[in-house]
């Protein structure tokens, strides 16, 4: 007989989600189609806002109170889901389908020990005895290869860390068997190392299990390494869905080909490439244009776009599109616009000669723990910066790179001053800066500024943007008195905000408009350096663009120094000259962006560039995943840091004896590009590649 | 060659409250013959089978059409089904052989595949049939050899013996008592790579096997 | 660019927005039924407090000795008390001193409190340590208690009210405003201030202050609604003001003596401060609830 396996495990039909507000329903999901083959792993990607979560919630029906399907169909298995009641959803759905959210902690009690919630499942669903329930998830724990499973069972959620509560939730999940898992952002709160691992752990499962996946995220690059198919939604429609080839490599709808433009791919650098970005910002529920939703921020728009709403259509077998010229996105007639590029015609490549803006040397920030004893006890230090050197030059970028918790920030603060440097000497254009802010002198304040990370706290939500650029201008008395205000003007216009802007209050900007009024406030007195904090993992790729080029336009026209810190690597090597990779408060590889990326690597550098997702199907990666998580700053490993997670200490005789008793020492690759490893660099240069692009397969398909 | 590996994971199921109507709808418009029933935690309740849900006429025949109607709108599935203690089931770590085994001794084409009473897959006469073209590599072009051997310990393995001192390599291989020749055993064996004319040659060389029938195939 | 293209229906918004901002908050207000009607005692009170002598019959000290403990009458609206004052005049005279005294005394004690909150958690370690241990001490009191002891100390008067609720109310408002500013304490904006190396102060004050002061408006809200009880109480014990100054606590506190014969004379004042009380309330929650929606 045929359990006929061409019936999609979930089929999508022309989906509608209203919500009901104040200002009545508001329409956040419209006309959404796709289908989830068994076995499959269904991507759907799209910037915040866009209804892809709401998409997941009215497959589970968790749409709250004010949320209702007003139109389409959701078959699961064949069974249409809408306009049944709770009872009947119950029974149909049953524990069939499985959803996992962004957060751990929202599917995991606090106060229950893991190895209950688990085992809970099995009991309340299936009936087992408790013993038997628990083998089971020991079992089921080690399929998602959680490190010694049965101790974990005994603990509770907050003494693993998240990556593990994550596989704790998927083996969760996993433990009902559920035709169709949903998985909504799993890895976007999780460091790119532990990412990648869960990203193996999903796929292995989808061929395990045979479960239909349906991976929804923001991160393209993520989407290519999970997902066979793709839908990318938008404003709370489709506009384009394809197989993951077709959709990163012959986008057919302008949209897409936007995001694929606006990302930097590893290996671009800011002087031999641009990012596009897409302009304008993405349109609210409640006002959509009433031609191609699109349309406002479409390059591509014609008079038909403005008046009639493109439905989706199939453009080549099994590539759909919304877009009136499709078949001309298609065939690449269509090509983003230059208009919106940074001028950086003046770039100035004298740099190299230059002096040095900031000198650091053997810099130490060490944070008093708290001691757990009540009485006595040895003080204890997390040593969060331990032993760091480094220097910028005028004009140059430094990138700073590590996973969360490697003190990347907390090197950035001291440097700042506020945060108190322990040791070493800190200079800054000759000047010893290692007194916190408060007892520097004005000049020197004004010389040193930063952009922070979280968009929505970067402004303060009392003032208007106008008064929070006026102040550092008053403050450092950059221009007279009178002239503050056209100076205010002058800088919202460099950051391509127009004077209306100046009146507003943080909370009538988009989080890329906030963003951009923070870096005018930062470079309103001048600086000389700029410390950017992550100044854009907060924000969607479209938006990502156009604050890189502007960053790359401020640093241009005034010559600015800049230390940048991210964790994303593309952007890092998109954008910064000199990069130093950080592990567990200490520098581990330092040099020019091309030689970080190229072989010899530091082992680290080499794990964190295996990881990155890339948003490019035809890039092969080598696969190296670290084990475990990164160990406490409190008692940091002995010997190099590193060690404990360390994929290359084979390389070394004994398996790398040396490691755990010895600082390893810094090998100069070059002048520039230094290695903090005991592996000699002949080893080092014999590393392949991480990364290889196959061009052959584009010229194959194109 | 486990149940669990070639069962179908995550099969349709219906519920008992679903009425007949319904369950006919959903196989016919899923293309499925058996429709296992379940209950909350995926517990096994019965199978509905396309048979199961054509009402005798017995039970409808002093009805007229308008109580038909009725009647069927309001039958669900759990009267109609076969229950629980009458289906035929299976536990995933079995073989498939032994899954075939039990279908054919039951006279049923389907068997839900239950762990704990829980059904986690269906595997059918399709799924063996499907593993059956797979074991003999029906798909991958080779040489196909049927050679009857006498039935004596040992037979299979001068074949084998043969066919690896050329260096050549066995695609599939399988054995069975030879139909309608007692004593005989039916042996087929399928190479890839090598000229039929080679195979043909180098096997006829052993004593007391005949080939009996040798076919390329692609 | 096109940012500013994309966005003119925004700017027209945005001016508008801003004139409109100073009555934003009434508007809010008359959304919720239960503010709406704390308002409308408030603002009754408020107009009865202003119009005083325009609408009260006589004067709150003026003694009928022939009508003395009168129930209510055509001549006197609410009766009169034991000297034979009216009732009636004596509670719109009332309504003045205690709508004076109780924001008099929340301002107080809101602004030491605020201060204190702020420095406590802006700079932590050992400021705070000190600030919040004393205030931590003068909270262990009981309230009644504290209120004694001061007005004992220094003498029923009207400053020493002020001073009394003052000094009880601060602590309350400390630790809010301390939460609050830890809170705020780690926003992006004011490492930027730190950055620009700002005088603690300054950040203090006009970085962190403008974003607590919601939650600090309701929480006065309520504190004039205790202050209005506490001053009530401190007449009715005795240390509020001194006779004869119309005062609701000191009435309760006299009528009681004849609430056998003139019950009414306990009831009028009781009711005035309770109406006034819940209306506070209702006022401060009607902000709170819509406060929080709309954000």
């Amino acid at each position: 007989m045929r359990q006929a396996r061409d019936i999609p495990v979930l089929r999508v039909e022309n989906l509608a989600i209203s919500y009901e507000t104040r200002y009545g329903d508001v329409q956040a999901v419209r006309d959404v189609s796709f289908e989830i083959q068994r076995g499959d792993a269904y991507s759907i990607v799209g910037e915040s806002g866009c209804g892809k979560s709401t998409v997941a919630f009215g497959i589970v029906n968790f749409l709250g109170r004010n949320g209702k399907i007003v139109d389409g169909r959701i078959l699961f298995q064949g069974r249409d889901l809408v306009g049944r009641s709770q009872e009947e959803l119950r029974k149909l759905r049953g524990d069939r389908i499985a959803m996992v959210y962004q957060d751990p902690m929202q599917a995991l009690n606090p106060t229950l020990r893991l190895g209950d919630q688990l085992s809970e499942v099995l009991i309340v669903h299936r009936g087992m005895a408790r013993s038997e329930a628990e083998d089971r998830c020991v079992h089921m724990l080690e399929q998602v290869h959680m490190p010694d499973p049965a101790n974990v069972m005994q603990r509770y959620p907050h003494q693993i860390s998240g990556g593990q509560q994550q596989r704790v939730v998927i083996a969760m999940a996993l433990l009902n068997d559920p035709a169709l898992l949903i998985m909504d952002e799993p890895t976007t709160a999780l460091d790119v190392t532990v990412e990648a691992a869960v990203l193996d752990l999903v796929a292995e499962l989808q061929t395990k299990f045979d479960t239909a996946i349906m991976y929804i995220s923001h991160n393209l690059g993520v989407v290519a390494r999970v997902s066979d198919r793709v839908g990318v939604m938008y404003a709370g429609t489709m506009v384009e869905r394809a197989s993951v080839s077709d959709i990163y490599l012959h986008p057919s709808h302008p949209y897409t080909l936007g995001l694929m433009h606006c990302v930097p791919k590893l290996g671009m650098d800011k002087s031999s490439s641009y990012l596009y970005p897409i302009r304008g910002r993405v349109p609210s529920p409640k006002n959509l244009p009433p031609g191609c939703i699109f349309e406002p921020r479409c390059d591509f728009a014609r008079k038909i776009c403005q008046e009639e709403r493109p439905s989706i259509r199939e453009v080549e077998p099994g590539h759909w599109s919304r877009c009136h010229f499709a078949e001309q996105v298609l065939a690449g007639e269509l090509q983003p616009l230059a208009h919106l590029l940074p001028n950086l015609e003046a770039r100035e490549r004298s740099g190299e000669a230059s002096k040095l803006v900031l000198n650091v040397e053997g810099a130490r920030t060490y944070y008093d723990a708290p001691s757990t004893k009540l009485i006595g006890g040895e003080k204890q230090f997390v040593k969060a910066v331990d032993d760091v050197s480094f220097s910028i030059r005028k004009g140059q970028t430094l990138g700073i790179v590590g996973e969360s918790g490697c003190g990347k920030s907390t090197l950035v603060k001291t440097i700042i001053g506020l945060e108190k440097p322990t040791a070493g000497t800190f200079e800054f254009m000759g000047v010893d800066i290692s007194t916190p802010v408060s007892s520097r002198d004005l000049d020197l304040i004004k010389n040193l500024q930063m952009v922070f990370q979280n968009p929505d706290s970067t402004l303060n939500p009392s003032y208007s943007v106008g008064a929070q650029i006026a102040r550092p201008l008053r403050r450092f008395k950059t221009v007279p008195r009178n002239d503050v205000r056209d100076e205010v003007v002058r800088l919202l216009n460099m950051m391509r905000l127009g004077e209306n802007y100046y009146d507003r209050l943080p909370r009538q900007l988009s989080g890329g408009e906030k963003q951009r009024v923070g870096i005018a406030r930062a470079i309103a007195g001048r600086p000389e350096l700029v410390m950017c904090d992550e100044p854009v993992s907060a924000l969607d790729v479209s938006v990502q663009a156009a604050v890189l080029n502007l960053l790359l336009e401020v640093q241009n026209e005034m010559g600015t120094t800049m230390a940048f810190i991210a964790h994303d690597l593309s952007v890092v090597r998109f954008f910064c000259d000199t990069i130093a990779v950080m592990y567990l408060g200490q520098i581990v590889e330092i040099g020019p962006a091309e030689a970080i990326y190229a072989p010899p690597y530091h082992p680290y550098t080499e794990a964190l560039l295996s990881a990155v997702p890339i948003p490019d199907p035809r890039v092969e990666q080598k696969h190296i995943r670290l084990m475990g998580g990164v160990p406490s700053a409190l008692h940091p490993p002995s010997g190099c840091r590193f060690h404990t997670r360390c994929p290359r200490r084979s390389l070394l005789p004994d398996g790398g004896a040396i490691c755990e008793t010895t600082v390893p020492p810094w090998q100069q690759v070059t002048e520039e590009h230094r290695i903090f490893c005991h592996i000699p660099l002949e080893e080092l240069y014999k590393l392949e590649a991480v990364i290889t692009i196959d061009v052959e397969e584009e010229s194959h398909v194109g | 060659m486990l149940v669990k590996d070639y069962m179908t994971r995550h099969p349709m199921m219906g519920d008992p409250g679903m009425s007949i109507v319904e369950a006919r709808h959903y196989m016919n418009e899923n293309h499925i013959r058996h429709l296992p029933i379940v209950g909350d935690g995926k517990r096994l309740i019965g199978l509905v089978s396309r048979q199961t849900l054509l009402v005798e006429p017995g039970r409808i025949s002093s009805l007229d059409i308008w109580e038909i109607a009725h009647h069927l709108s309001k039958m669900t599935v759990s009267d109609v089904m076969v229950r629980k203690e009458d289906v035929v089931t299976i536990d995933p770590d079995a073989t498939i052989e032994e899954a075939a085994r039990v279908m054919v001794e039951k006279k049923v084409g389907c068997l839900p595949v239950l762990e704990d009473e829980v059904v986690v897959g269906i595997i059918t006469e399709t799924d063996i049939m499907a593993q059956l073209t797979a074991m003999m590599a029906t798909r991958i072009p080779g040489v196909r050899v049927t050679i009857h051997m006498p039935e004596v310990r040992g037979e299979l393995a001068r074949l084998v013996a043969a066919i690896s001192a050329q260096g050549w390599g066995i695609l599939a291989c399988g054995g069975a008592p030879a139909p309608r020749e007692p004593g005989k055993w039916e042996a087929v064996i399928k190479i890839r790579g090598v000229p039929r004319g080679e195979i043909v040659a180098a096997l006829s060389q052993i004593k007391g096997q005949e080939i009996v029938d040798v076919r390329e195939t692609d | 660019m096109s940012v500013a293209e994309t966005t003119p229906s925004k700017t027209s918004e945005a001016p508008a927005g801003t004139q409109r901002k100073w009555w934003e908050p009434l508007t809010l207000i008359f959304r919720s039924g239960v503010g709406t009607v704390g308002l409308v005692i408030i603002v009754f009170w408020v107009l009865v407090a202003i119009l005083a002598p325009l609408i009260a019959p006589y004067s709150p000290l003026a003694q009928d000795s022939t009508a003395i403990n009168q129930p209510p009458s055509a001549q006197y609206l609410l009766g009169t008390d034991n000297m034979g004052r009216d009732m009636l005049s004596r509670l719109i005279y009332g309504s003045r001193t205690i709508l004076l005294l109780a924001p008099i005394s929340v301002f107080c004690s809101v602004a030491v409190g605020t201060f204190l909150g702020l420095l406590g958690g802006y700079f932590g370690g050992l400021i705070d340590e000190v600030v919040m241990r004393i205030l931590d001490a003068i909270m262990a009191f009981p309230t009644i208690l504290l209120y004694l002891i001061i007005i004992a100390a220094l003498g029923p008067s009207a400053l020493n009210v002020v001073l009394a609720i003052t000094f009880v109310g601060a602590p309350g408002v400390a630790r809010l405003v301390r939460s609050l500013t830890l809170d705020i304490r780690t926003r992006d904006y004011i490492r930027a201030a730190e950055t620009r190396g700002e005088n603690p102060f300054y950040i203090m004050f006009f970085e962190i202050l403008p974003n607590a002061r919601g939650p600090i408006i309701i929480d006065s809200m309520l504190r004039v609604g205790y202050a209005i009880f506490s001053i009530g109480t401190l007449g009715f014990l005795g240390l509020g003001l001194p006779p004869p100054t119309p005062d609701w606590g000191g009435m309760i506190s006299e009528a009681r003596k004849y609430i056998w014969t003139s019950p009414l004379g306990v009831l009028w004042p009781a009711l005035a401060i309770s109406s006034l009380v819940v209306a506070l309330n209702l006022f401060a929650d009607g902000l709170r609830e819509e406060s929080t929606r709309y954000q």
